[in-house]
């Protein structure tokens, strides 16, 4: 019975390396992907991290629009920080950091070949973060609700053009 | 062993979770939702089979409880007696089945209206509530990878260790079993029908945001 077991162990050996081996390949392509990554422009990171950032304190604002009673504090706090990193938008768009070129990265090289097209579109989204701040520091909750409304509408124009279909 | 229908869901979930990964690293959303659903009726699928399914498919045959998986840890049981998901196995399925609904669930309400692609029932629920199931939803497909890999580590032990053939019997459907033990009953048409129908329609409807039906 051992005999049996050792033998079906020796027989696993061949499986258990073929495991192994899978899992080496993954780790390889990790490091690849890792290698790739650093050749990448530090901008897609820079960029992506603010818009997360944008993202969540736009989360926070219309999280607060749909309680009952909105906190202006919060409302305020997040518009503001929108605000400030809405004007960092453009600069983090470098020549060529699209995922044509191979990159890890939802932008599209339309960016780079309707230039005006892009920074308008940049430039709409910060007057509209600056409405939006304006509104929250006014403590005016309906012209909060329609200032997030026409931000949320620049974000979504620029991600229609110059980010990779959704569908 | 198995039904026609139980493996071809089988080898479809195979093909379906790489797939599903690749379309959600490689930001192709359009797909990663169309095959999301796909997923979504084959898992309907299984578990309505699990009911009206054959003898191995059903789950009252093969889910046993904790006094049952114990038995048959510590022996005591013959494969080729009894044939389908062994005690173990059967927890394997339940956990299998159990995660990649979780997944597919929490997708069903992710993303942000403003930031790209959205589960069709993300509106239903609040903005923070959608926020944390697409962040729930980046990470857990690793907890499905972990059970997926425990099940392939055990179906690689049983078929060194164990010598039974459970990837061929999962593909053809046969297995060794004793002389004289039942095989596995015919899958009844009528019952495949209506479960395709019904797990097809669930996931259609859900796909065009679960509109009212009246």
């Amino acid at each position: 019975m051992i005999a049996k077991t050792t033998t079906r162990l020796i027989a696993a050996t061949p499986l258990i390396a073929v495991l192994a081996a899978c899992g080496g390949g993954a780790a390889d392509e990790d490091s690849q992907e890792a290698a790739a990554a650093s050749d990448a422009p530090p901008e897609i990171g820079q960029r992506q991290e603010n818009f997360e950032g944008i993202g969540d304190a736009f989360k926070a604002i219309r999280s607060q629009l749909e309680a009952g009673s909105p906190d202006m504090a919060i409302i305020t706090a997040s518009a503001t920080e929108i605000n400030q990193r809405a004007q960092k938008v453009s600069g983090f768009f470098p020549e060529g950091s699209s995922i044509e070129a191979g990159y890890d990265t939802e932008a599209l090289a339309t960016i780079w070949e309707k230039p005006e097209e892009f920074s308008k579109a940049a430039n709409n989204f910060v007057a509209a973060s600056t409405g939006l701040r304006t509104a929250a520091e006014s403590g005016d909750g309906a012209a909060v609700g329609s200032a997030a409304k026409i931000l949320g509408g620049t974000c979504k124009a620029c991600h229609d053009k110059f980010r990779v279909d959704d569908d | 062993m198995w039904d026609w229908p139980v493996r071809v869901t089988h080898w479809a979930f195979v093909l379906l979770v790489p797939a599903l990964y690749f379309t959600a690293e490689n930001s192709a959303w359009g797909w990663h939702m169309r095959l999301g659903h796909v997923l979504l009726a084959l898992l309907i699928f299984r578990v309505i089979w699990g009911f009206v399914g054959t003898d191995t498919a059903r789950f009252t045959r093969f889910v046993r409880g904790p006094a049952g998986v114990i038995a048959y840890l510590r022996g005591g049981y013959d494969p080729a007696r009894e044939i389908g998901h062994n005690p173990l196995g059967a927890l394997a399925v339940l956990a299998l089945l159990g995660l990649m609904f979780a997944q597919v669930i929490m997708g069903l309400f992710a993303g942000d209206p403003f930031d790209g692609a959205t589960g069709p029932l993300n509106s239903w629920v609040s903005i923070a509530t959608a926020d944390t199931f697409t962040k729930t939803h980046e990470w857990f497909f690793w907890v499905l990878f972990g059970m997926i890999g425990l099940h392939l580590a055990v179906i690689a032990f049983y078929s060194a260790v164990r010598a039974q053939k459970l990837v061929g019997a999962m593909v053809v459907g046969k297995s060794e079993k004793a002389l004289g033990v039942e095989g596995n009953s015919e899958p009844s048409i009528a019952a495949l029908l209506v479960s395709i129908t019904v797990s097809a329609g669930i996931a259609l409807w859900v796909y065009f945001g679960a509109p009212p039906l009246t």
